[in-house]
């Protein structure tokens, strides 16, 4: 994904290597470039192409991944829409999947941009605060899921201890539906360290005669957050807003370890409320013996996301003119 | 003066910073803590007896995951399919962009432009036909079965590209005059004017890979062969129950992350900055 | 340009995909590869190496491998393995997919003779009965039994009536501590339901007539019962970890495998287990291990000697043991039921009435999809246990396609 500090980069008609062409070097030239791009094909047919085409493949076949797929055209497609009986939670796991965007993204975002706001606004110390605001998001989903599942338990973790502190009585987060998506959000936030990075990379861009002129016209600092800092942040905040939008769309390796263990079977959490898109689709899968609907789930996934980075494009063009 | 008016600035960070990091500085003391201590009414910090009130920290834990629960061999085998996978999927990426950045051949554009889409497939999508290509291979259940499938990224040779474009031209024009070939360009002058982007790619190619969980869950059978995230998820579910094992489990996988990150966190904070990365 | 590079790329993929299939499939020294769960304990793995040395040492010429997976990701690793080719010979097999490998062909019927069906007990040898026809041997069968906190708890209860009330008076005497661990409405809740259903003298499903029986009164009563339970037993004392054995709450329902986790980490604890309450009938579910020979793999016959040799009266204790269950051969476990200690006597007392779950192919799904939450929407008071148990029959039917 590309950020706005890339917009302005030169774009394919512009760039200086187009000029560069020499006579007499040609053809040797063009041999050197396939033989480059060679590895990176081989890998992009071989690991990118040909699964992708596969697997639309099986979303047209009843497929247990034992025998041979069985072509059945849309059946999938039509089923997992309409046959409740077929797929009881296929809907239950896209409601939660947009629970979880429609918190966990503007919660991120806003737990970056104060941090982003915070670390700007100091000199000494900002490289240590950056640094500690960064680590949670370069932790593995695996150690993630495990610190997580110990701290937001209802008897001896530490989150209820310290709610306890301000007077708020223990919850049992990870077991009430009303409960789960909330602390799975929060997780998320917590790992919000490379937008914070790029909030803080788009503040630094902001030409400070600007800020100045609004502090000589006697702008209080919200006033100057809300007329001038944010607007000039918006690329930014769209940019991540997509990207954050995408990614949580794909939650997976956070929700299957922390409802995965205590020998029980990942289920997805209390009452499915943390049964989200892409876990679904797993269990079909690779353990309900599905993979012909799962390859169907993951289809109606890649249309959704096409159409969202389509949206973005024209949001983008909008912006521009 | 000035300084008086951020000490609330002052105060939130360190209750933010707080918040980041407290999550593992409780994994680390309950990694210390020996079996039924970690039960406590109040959430004790330090590797306390519950019993005599006394500080007796222990390793025993860490034994114990590293020998029988297999995180020991599993750290080696992290360590040695990112060593790996790393430089040579730096090799691949960078390769391939210069030829996108700087050479001009017919059908380049085109190329790069399929390539940028297959960017947009879900992973998950991939998930099983990549089990195939990589069994019809013979790779499946083996190390390299880790490491080719993920020898490339279309993201990595974009940002590369990108970057690529940004330097003058002039350069290497003048070394072509001078007779050079395209690869004694590329290493002589491109490779070092992209020290800052490489590093960058690098790094967070080897953060990616160590923490990775999906992939080698699917191709690794052996569980001789498993990674550090692998052997960790599987020490969750065994020994569920125990979270002082558990947390120095997550211990071991967590801290050459933050070494890294700390070493090079000049690198990795420009390098996001420059390219929005979102891994 | 693209297509001739694309062609290329998938024509090296091809030259290395088959010589690969040439490097693998060939010699004809009696190799048998065999799948299991990886080892509970150091100990067992001693055990499992033992055994494997025994029959190699018994069958000249033969060479066994083992391949250890963790528990959790076996299936998913399985089925990958099924998809691309490479199949073990001979495997342990989750007890509801036997079904579901058999009718495809998957796995292969066990031919006459290799064992003598009298020697194992009847419910872990029901487990791989499909259509009349064995396709696997059990090695090990498990259950669940009533773990209670002798301090909490004097007396074990014995009926649903007394369970109740012990449970009652536990959260009574103490409102911190819960009457009992009540199973959930997820996977694992759902696996041991039926055990319950069936102290009520209820059954699931009737398979000749194709009818669901868990919308039926005595299904109805037995969630009712954990209804019940649950005034007794919040749920934020009881989810929290470890909560029987920190002494939160007087009982739970689990398995032999906690007895030893539980003495060996909360020493101080005074427990024992009793078989599960009931109602009408003593009953309870069986879990354990089903090993399956695959219709690809090869050495067929040695597959079977392999998995006859596990389960004969010498070998079967030590492997049940090594897998945490206890023997399924008749003649080894009434050898050394006495050698298995005071602790696991009222799991073998349960096992003696243990039935096994229907062998429906979509079981998995439907214990996971329709029965797990539709204990949980009575659990949470979001339904009453009729309407949450018809709702689900309803489901099952459909997705079955039995009609009512």
């Amino acid at each position: 994904m590309v950020s706005p500090v890339l917009a302005d980069k030169p774009t394919a008609t512009t760039e200086p290597g187009r000029h560069s062409r020499r006579p007499g070097r040609g053809r040797r030239d063009h041999l050197v470039a396939w033989l480059l791009i060679t590895p990176a094909l081989i890998y992009f047919v071989g690991f990118l192409l040909y699964p992708a085409l596969a697997a639309l493949y099986y979303s047209f076949t009843d497929w247990n991944l034992r025998t041979t797929p069985d072509w059945v055209g849309l059946a999938n497609y039509k089923d997992l829409l309409f046959d409740d009986a077929k797929y009881p939670h296929f809907w239950q796991s896209i409601k939660v999947t947009l629970q979880y965007t429609i918190i966990a993204v503007p919660l991120t975002m806003v737990a970056a941009l104060v941090q982003a706001l915070l670390i700007n606004a100091i000199r000494r110390g900002s490289n240590l605060f950056r640094l500690l605001l960064f680590l949670p998001v370069v932790t593995a989903e695996a150690a993630v899921g495990a610190i997580w599942r110990w701290l937001y338990d209802p008897q001896y973790g530490l989150v209820n201890a310290v709610i306890g502190l301000v007077g708020i009585p223990k919850q049992n987060w990870l077991n009430t539906p009303e409960l789960v998506i909330p602390a799975l959000a929060f997780i998320a936030a917590w790992q919000c360290g490379i937008s914070m990075i790029i909030y803080l990379a788009g503040l630094k861009g902001i030409p400070s005669s600007i800020t100045e002129a609004a502090i000589i016209d006697g702008a209080n600092p919200w006033q100057r957050f809300r007329r001038v800092t944010f607007p000039m942040l918006r690329p930014t905040t769209f940019y991540l807003l997509v990207t954050g939008v995408i990614a949580a769309l794909q939650v997976f390796g956070l929700v299957y370890v922390i409802f995965s263990g205590r020998g029980q079977s990942v289920t997805g959490g209390p009452e499915q409320s943390g049964l989200t898109y892409v876990l679904h689709l797993y269990l079909y899968a690779f353990r309900y013996d599905a993979m012909g609907a799962a390859c169907a789930m993951s289809f109606i996934l890649f249309v959704f996301i096409m159409i969202i980075t389509v949206l973005q494009f024209k949001f983008v063009k909008q912006e521009a003119s | 003066m000035k300084s008086a008016r951020l000490i609330p600035v002052y105060i939130c960070l360190v209750v933010l910073a707080l918040i980041s990091i407290v999550p593992f500085l409780w994994m680390l003391s309950t990694s210390f803590k020996h079996g039924s201590d970690v039960y406590t009414k109040v959430p004790n910090l330090l590797p306390v007896d519950k019993k005599t009130g006394e500080f007796a920290p222990t390793t025993e834990n860490y034994d114990y995951v590293l020998q029988i629960g297999g995180l020991g061999k599993a750290f080696v085998n992290s360590v040695w399919v990112c060593l790996i996978l790393v430089p040579a999927k730096l090799l691949v990426d960078a390769l391939a962009a210069y030829a996108f950045a700087r050479i001009p051949f017919p059908g380049r554009d085109k190329i790069f432009a399929v390539l940028l889409a297959g960017m947009m497939i879900p992973t998950i999508t991939l998930l099983v036909p990549r089990i195939f290509v990589t069994q019809s291979i013979g790779l499946f259940d083996s190390q390299w079965g880790l490491i080719v499938p993920n020898v490339a990224s279309v993201l990595d040779i974009f940002l590369l590209r990108q970057f690529f474009l940004s330097i003058p031209s002039e350069l290497e024009e003048a070394a072509l005059i001078d007779g050079a070939g395209r690869m004694q360009i590329f290493w002589r002058v491109i490779v070092p004017l992209s020290v800052p982007v490489l590093s960058v790619v690098t790094i967070t190619s080897f953060i990616f890979h160590w923490n990775d969980l999906v992939w080698p869950l699917v191709v690794l059978n052996d569980p001789d062969k498993y990674t550090l995230p692998l052997a960790l998820q599987q020490l969750t579910q065994t020994e569920s129950g125990r979270a002082y094992y558990i947390m120095a489990g997550a211990t071991l996988a967590v801290v050459p992350v933050i070494a890294v990150v700390m070493i090079f966190q000049r690198r990795i904070m420009q390098g996001i900055a420059f390219t929005g990365l979102k891994t | 340009m693209i297509r001739r590079v694309a062609g290329a790329a998938a024509g090296v993929a091809l030259v290395a995909g088959l010589s690969a299939c040439g490097g693998s499939s060939g010699g004809d020294s009696k190799t048998l590869t065999f799948w299991m769960y990886q080892d509970r304990t150091p100990q067992a793995g001693q055990v499992v190496e033992k055994l494997r040395s025994g029959f190699e040492k018994a069958n000249p010429g033969v060479s066994l491998k083992i391949v250890k997976i963790p528990k959790d990701d076996y299936n998913t690793k399985l089925g990958s393995a099924i998809a691309s080719g490479s199949v073990p010979d001979v495997g342990i097999l989750d007890q509801p997919l036997v079904a579901r490998y058999a009718l495809d062909g998957t796995i292969a019927a066990l031919p006459a003779g290799v064992i003598d069906e009298k020697t194992y007990y009847q419910g872990a040898l029901d487990t791989n009965r499909v259509n009349d026809k064995l396709y696997g041997l059990p090695v090990d069968h498990t259950c669940v039994a009533l773990f209670y906190n002798k301090t909490l708890v004097p007396t074990p209860p014995k009926t649903w009536d007394e369970l109740l009330a012990t449970s009652e008076k536990v959260h009574a005497d103490n409102p911190k501590v819960a009457g009992m661990v009540v199973p959930k409405g997820d996977g694992y809740g759902a696996w041991m339901w039926p055990g319950v259903v069936a102290g009520n003298g209820g059954q699931m499903v009737d398979l000749k007539s194709k009818k669901i029986l868990w919308d039926q009164p005595p299904a109805v009563a037995a969630l009712q019962l954990w209804v019940d339970l649950m005034k007794s037993s919040p749920r934020e004392i009881t989810d929290s970890d470890q909560a029987f054995a920190n002494g939160l709450a007087g009982m739970m329902i689990s398995g032999p495998w906690d007895v030893a986790t539980i003495k060996d980490q909360f020493p101080d604890l005074q427990f024992s287990v009793a078989p599960l309450p009931y109602k009408t009938t003593p009953a309870g579910n069986i879990g354990g291990e089903d090993a399956v020979v695959f219709s690809k793999g090869k050495n067929a016959d040695l597959a079977w000697k392999w998995l006859a040799f596990l389960g004969n009266s010498t070998n079967n204790t030590e492997f049940a043991q090594a897998m945490g269950g206890f023997p399924v051969n008749v003649a080894a476990a009434e050898r050394d039921a006495s050698t298995f200690g005071a602790d696991q006597a009222a799991f073998l007392e349960q096992l003696k009435v243990a039935q096994s779950r229907p062998p429906l192919p979509q079981w998995i799904q439907i214990n996971d999809e329709v029965i797990a939450p539709a204990l949980e929407a009575a659990l949470s008071g979001k339904s009453t246990a009729q309407q949450a148990l018809t709702d689900a029959a309803g489901k099952a039917r459909a997705l079955l396609g039995w009609t009512a």
